[in-house]
């Protein structure tokens, strides 16, 4: 052998050049996000020179605050802030319409219009939310202003700032749009291939082997966050790219077969388990063998997604056969009617992973013309107290500051509220506002200070534009830098801010110090303001209160199962526990017994509700006998009251009202073939009901016919 | 085409009008181009779209003047 010992044990030791490539790249990017920031920042602050808009700060400002590296999240960020600021100019119009020369009134409608923007703010996720917090600060922005002094210039202030704002905007826009941009869609297709190749990997392994509960529990946390990610991305992708706009229907469905094949999966996988475990386990063993075509067709390496549907399509076929065959080898009852439920499970799973697969090979063609099925929209678990919270918080600020600036007289105090609405509007829906806040004002505290240098003792010696750019570009290239990294971002955000708006660059630039230390003393005190008022009234998210109420939605998420209308009923369920269960585990520490019991909570929630979606479903197509249909009635009623409020009594009833309505339908199996689908249902229900080893376990009463399967295997 | 569009009392620049006009006109080109895939023989889409949304902008802008 050629090898020597030595080269085949250590590898060759790496040139020192190695690391610097990955390092020069993530430089490259990072300035290159650097120079669309600034080229955005100083060509709308020309344009709107040229143009002779009143306040170029504003648009430039606006630049500031829409930058992002990625050009989709720009573009959508872009459109959102166009429709909120739109709708806040014409709240303002409204309002000061209404009270032009009453300013108590005025203040009091003025901040229970931002409280109610702020409150539908947290009500949305992505940029919608954004779209409510521009409605609302834009309104502080036209009006304040001129209220005080002449409000007949409103309909002037609003024009300019829509101007304004939209001059900043569409730089913004195209810029990082041309510019060498970053792609969104590029990180849309990587999670959308991670996603499949995780979730036909995951499978693969589950099927050669057992998985234990926690792993399964983690996998459903992933299958979570994917659904959720895909779901964001794809929202701010469409504005970027007109491909993925015209294919954003598939997108969904693609997202809408992934949960499905999920959930199914993991009932069945539960299900196997538990009848392995089980005194005779020939039940689950059977299962298992059936399991074993889909196992094979899966196993088969790197294959194209119609490759793998073609091969996962005669499984499909042929298993009717493999399920009569296998069936006939099982005896006993009880036994063959789990297997029944069983067989029913994995019929669906393998009919869902072949959709699945099929969509994820239609993603990569060309987009196909058809639009057979109505969209599957995500629809999103929300709670209202959160939202009330903000409203009441930026109500109660807004009126503090208003009765302060009516008392004082302060000219600057509109400028201290105007301020306080965009910062309080902007955290209203981050974790942890107050220290964000806490960060922001650090971050604008340093760019007053850097405002005051640059003002005073750079740009006081410079006059044209070109000088302009020249003073302030060293000053402000440092905020763009700093945003782009992520310990940082915050507090960039805050210097860039800072620094943009003491200039408050015009056209006549006035240099009165009397003017800075009065703007920056109101701005400082507004970021205070801010800070206070989330520290005193902290927005919800993330705390223990808000994620014990958000279980408990995701719980009652039963009970829309068993009474809301039906139609669609199935993907609205599964999107709202996802993003539920999302916004829950994103504030528990990964591994902790909570979030254990969280997932577990979700896992029981998912399987218990799509299986009463799929009897409601049968029922529905074809009417059982009127006793059955009260005793199914019974159950669902039982079922929700019980994970509604889980209790020892709750989970008794909900048995006994499932073996009755079991009992009734195995009388009629023979006259109406609807009983025997009811009867699987119901037994699928009573499964994972009566599964120990589930987060059911505190709540189980081994009753005489349960006892038997209560017991452990080893 | 008027330079600038009486609406309840306050004149609109018309150019605004042909914005909005010629915006509304590159979402359905956008529609159909992207359902047809023709932005994949295209070197740089966002590039070419912004150079269809100035020609556009700028044809309907003589109008005007």
């Amino acid at each position: 052998m050629a090898i020597s010992p030595v080269s085949a044990t250590t590898p060759p030791a790496a040139p020192w050049y190695a690391g610097m490539r990955g390092f020069l790249k993530g430089e490259a990017d990072t300035w290159l996000f650097v120079l669309r920031t600034t080229l955005a920042f100083f060509l709308t602050g020309w344009l709107a020179m040229r143009f002779q808009l009143p306040q170029p700060g504003t648009a430039m400002m606006t630049t500031v605050i829409v930058m992002h590296r990625q050009s989709g999240m720009v573009l959508a960020k872009a459109f959102y802030r166009v429709l909120g600021t739109l709708i806040g100019a014409a709240g303002a119009l409204l309002i000061v319409a209404l009270f032009p020369q009453q300013r108590e009134p005025f203040l009091v409608l003025m901040a229970l219009w931002i409280a109610g923007c702020t409150a539908g703010a947290t009500l949305h996720r992505n940029f919608k939310s954004y779209a409510f917090v521009l409605a609302g600060y834009t309104a502080a922005i036209v009006a304040l202003p001129v209220i005080a002094s002449h409000p007949g210039q409103i309909f002037d202030s609003a024009v300019a700032r829509i101007s304004e704002v939209l001059l900043g905007l569409l730089v913004t826009a195209v810029i990082s749009d041309t510019l060498f941009p970053v792609r969104l869609r590029d990180t849309l297709r990587a999670a959308v291939a991670n996603q499949y190749a995780e979730f036909l990997g995951f499978i693969r392994g589950a099927l050669l082997g057992e998985v234990p509960r926690e792993k399964m529990e983690q996998a459903h946390l992933r299958v979570v966050r994917d659904a959720v990610t895909l779901e964001d991305l794809r929202s701010s992708v469409i504005f970027e790219d007109p491909e993925a706009r015209a294919r954003s229907a598939h997108l969904q469905r693609f997202n809408q077969r992934f949960m499905a094949a999920s959930t199914t999966f993991q009932s069945l996988h539960h299900l196997i388990n538990r009848l392995l475990r089980q005194a005779d386990p020939s039940t689950g063993q059977a299962l298992q063998a059936l399991y074993q075509p889909l196992g094979q067709a899966i196993q088969s390496g790197e294959v194209s997604p119609e490759q793998l549907a073609a091969k996962i399509h005669p499984v499909r076929k042929g298993l009717p056969a493999r399920i009569a065959l296998l069936r006939e080898g099982i005896g006993g009852g009880a036994n063959v009617e789990d297997f029944d439920v069983g067989a029913e499970l994995l019929r669906r799973f393998v009919k869902e992973i072949e959709q699945y697969v099929h969509a994820r090979g239609q993603l990569t063609q060309q987009v196909a013309p058809s639009q057979e099925d109505a969209r599957a929209h995500f629809v999103r678990g929300n709670d209202y107290a959160g939202a009330f919270v903000a409203f009441a918080r930026t109500a109660i600020t807004m009126l503090v500051l208003g009765a302060f600036w009516a008392a004082s007289g302060w000219a600057m105090a509109a400028n201290v509220m105007l301020l306080a609405t965009i910062f309080s509007g902007l955290f209203a829906t981050v974790p942890n506002a107050a220290r964000m806040t806490g960060k922001l004002a650090g971050g604008y505290f340093i760019g007053l200070v850097a405002g005051y240098v640059c003002d005073y003792w750079v740009l006081a010696r410079m006059d044209g534009y070109a000088l302009l750019v020249a003073g302030l570009l060293p000053f402000f290239l440092l905020g763009p830098y700093m945003v782009s990294r992520p310990k940082l971002s915050i507090f960039g955000l805050g210097y860039t801010m800072g620094l943009v708006n003491i200039l408050a660059i015009s056209s006549l630039h006035s240099f009165d110090p009397t003017r800075f230390f009065n703007e920056g003393t109101s701005h400082m005190l507004a970021m205070g303001a801010a800070v206070v008022s989330f520290a005193l009234m902290p927005p919800l998210v993330g705390t223990a209160w808000l994620r014990r109420r958000q279980m408990a939605g995701l719980r009652a998420q039963v009970r829309s199962a068993a009474q809301a209308p039906l139609r669609g009923l199935q993907h609205r369920f599964e999107s709202t526990n996802s993003d539920l269960l999302h916004q829950i585990v994103a504030h528990t520490a990964p591994g902790s017994d909570e979030s254990r019991e969280q997932l577990a909570w979700a896992l029981a929630v998912n399987e218990t509700g799509r299986a009463l979606i799929h009897l409601r479903q049968d029922v529905a197509h074809e009417p059982a006998s009127t006793p059955l249909h009260a005793h199914v009635d019974a159950v669902v009623l039982a079922l929700s009251d019980f994970f509604a409020s889980p209790s020892v009594d709750g989970w008794q009833r909900a048995e006994r009202a499932l073996e009755a309505a079991m009992d009734l339908a195995r009388t009629q199996c023979g006259q109406a073939p609807v009983a025997g689908r009811v009867l699987l249902h119901l037994g699928l229900v009573r499964l994972a009901l009566v599964d120990d080893r589930s987060v059911m376990a505190p709540y189980i009463v081994p009753s005489d016919s349960s006892a038997e399967e209560t017991v452990d295997a080893h | 085409m008027p330079i600038e569009i009486a609406f309840a009392g306050t004149l609109f620049p018309g150019l605004l009008l042909l914005f909005v006009l010629v915006c509304v006109l590159l979402w359905a080109l956008d529609s159909v181009a992207g359902r047809r895939g023709w932005y994949r023989h295209v070197w740089h889409p966002a590039l070419f779209r912004t150079a269809i949304f100035v020609c556009l902008f700028g044809g309907f802008g003589l109008l005007l003047f």
